[in-house]
């Protein structure tokens, strides 16, 4: 049996970094499957290890325990199957938004590069600003450019660290609009590392709950719920009430040991 | 009309000292406080400089010196410049070359000269060779300091997109050592203009702004001197700001963030 396109798999990871010359472990014993075509959030206090166990999937970090593979094969390094939107949105002061977005598209001819960068700036709402420079555009507008650039080199994956983060409640709720109709549009995978859980409710398919020191994977919570999402139907509080549980238990062991 | 007023008053005070200096020198002279052999009227030096223009071919003199400067500038420069970048790029070359390249760099440039004319003869060479190592330095050690700073951030977007070698090199190593190394040539063309002027009175000969200043003190010709020091004077500003101006054009996104 092949495995579908876009499929990423974590097998018994753990991870750990040398801080003052010791070791000190970040990821224990991580194991999940992101099937092909799902958006799955993962959520989970800062510090937990979520950017690193993006990093790792994107292939940026390789010294770890364990495996990552990516459609079956182990992950040696990037790879433009994997999209990535950083948690700083990382354009290049230099370049033009228009000429960011491209930035995946070197070997694309001029007319299909500008017709490519041109319909992914639509999508993000700022077919304005193809000319414009970053250091011109607000934190949330900039995110947005980075996420036209992660889509623009079509990647089977698109892994986002907290992409909405940096914008207003109401161009967010927009946003994760405009994210189900790419996610839809587009049927690739995304995983989207969020603090918000009622977007990662309203968006995925499966909501990671991440705890902390080491990271592990809590709970796994499937959203079996009908898109478009209703942030107001009982069945979307139900699953929220049940995600925040998992915090507040994380939240309230310290003091009952403190009393 | 606030704005305006500004302006005027910035413009007027860059001329305060300059203004207050002609008025001294003026007095002192047609006072007689000193004599016109040490320090020559205003009005007598410009009748000097006028005539050294039109009839002694002067020009000719400063087209000389821009033609070592340029060249001195050009060869010190590209070459600084790639091995500032090697240096940058490679770690190993950077522990091959660096002790050497600072341990000569301690030897002050004039210090070369008696050195390179043996070798050369009081020929051409020497001069440009003397300019180019002073445009070397300030190039090389700002390419370096600029791509050893770019920051990890734009390294891994780099591998992100595959971009390898050349390519990486070019479209992010290069865009984010920029200023800096904008920063190391307007530098050396201050350094190789210093350095024009040691080439031409330590390394002697017939042309050049620095010969005909030479020539001033041994003629005891004090317009001719003070001519010299003064063209000397703006056309190492004009250099200087020519090279800030191409700097911004070229520098075209910084320029637009630094204004937001
Ligand atoms: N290169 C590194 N060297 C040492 N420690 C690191 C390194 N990168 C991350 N860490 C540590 O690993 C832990 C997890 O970091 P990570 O960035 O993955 O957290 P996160 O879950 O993304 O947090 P946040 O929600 O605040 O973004 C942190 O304690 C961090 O200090
Ligand atoms: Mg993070």
């Amino acid at each position: 049996m092949s495995i579908e396109k876009g499929t990423l798999e974590i097998k018994a990871l753990s991870k750990s970094f040398i801080v003052d010359g010791n070791p000190l472990q970040i990821l224990n014993n991580i194991n999940i499957v992101f099937p092909a075509g799902a958006f799955i959030s993962i959520v989970g206090s800062s510090g937990c290890g979520k950017t690193t166990l993006l990093r790792i999937m994107l292939g940026l970090e390789t010294q770890y325990e364990g495996d990552a593979l990516i459609d079956g094969e182990k992950i040696v390094g990037p790879g433009l199957n994997r999209g990535i939107v950083f948690q700083d949105h990382r354009l290049l002061p230099w370049l033009t938004v228009g000429e960011n977005v491209a930035f995946g598209l070197e070997k694309l001819k001029r007319k299909e590069k500008k017709l490519i960068v041109d319909e992914h700036l639509k999508l993000v709402g700022l077919s304005g600003f193809v000319s414009a420079y970053p250091s011109q555009l607000s934190g949330g507008m900039a995110q947005r450019v980075a996420i036209a650039r992660a889509l623009a080199s079509k990647p089977e994956i698109l892994l986002m660290d907290e992409p909405l983060g940096a914008l207003d409640a109401l161009t967010r709720m927009y946003m994760q609009k405009e994210l189900e109709r790419i996610w839809l549009f587009e049927k690739i995978s995304m995983i989207m590392v969020t603090h918000d859980v009622e977007e990662a409710i309203y968006l995925s398919d499966k909501v990671v709950i991440m705890s902390s020191r080491p990271g592990i994977i809590k709970k796994i919570i499937d959203v079996p719920l009908p898109r478009p999402r209703d942030r107001a139907s009982s069945a979307f509080m139900q699953i929220k009430a049940e995600i925040l549980k998992e915090f507040h238990l994380e939240t309230e062991y310290p003091f009952a040991y403190a009393i | 009309m606030i704005q305006i007023s500004e302006n005027i008053k910035n413009r007027l005070s860059t001329l305060v000292i300059p203004i207050v200096l002609l008025l001294v020198w003026q007095i002192v002279t047609s006072g007689g406080y000193v004599s016109s052999h040490f320090l020559p009227s205003p009005g007598t030096l410009f009748h000097y400089t006028v005539k050294l223009f039109v009839e002694q071919g002067f020009l000719l003199h400063i087209l000389v010196s821009l033609k070592r400067v340029l060249f001195g500038f050009l060869i010190g420069s590209v070459t600084g410049f790639l091995f500032g970048l090697l240096m940058g790029l490679s770690k190993t070359a950077e522990k091959i070359l660096a002790p050497t390249f600072h341990v000569i760099r301690q030897v002050p440039i004039i210090g070369w000269i008696p050195l390179i004319v043996m070798w050369c003869g009081m020929t051409e060479l020497p001069r440009i060779i003397i300019i180019s190592i002073a445009a070397f330095y300030p190039i090389t050690l700002n390419t370096f300091s600029g791509v050893r700073s770019v920051s990890k951030e734009y390294i891994e977007l780099g591998a992100v997109y595959g971009y390898k070698r050349l390519k990486f090199i070019r479209k992010i190593v290069l865009p984010a050592a920029f200023p800096s190394i904008l920063t190391g040539i307007s530098l050396s063309v201050g350094m190789s203009w210093a350095m024009l002027m040691a080439a031409e009175l330590f390394i002697e000969t017939f042309d050049g702004i620095g010969t005909r200043i030479q020539l001033g003190r041994e003629k005891f010709n004090m317009p001719l001197v003070i001519t010299g020091i003064i063209t000397v004077g703006f056309l190492g500003l004009a250099m200087t700001l020519t090279a800030e101006k191409i700097a911004k054009v070229l520098d075209r996104g910084r320029a637009i963030r630094k204004e937001s």
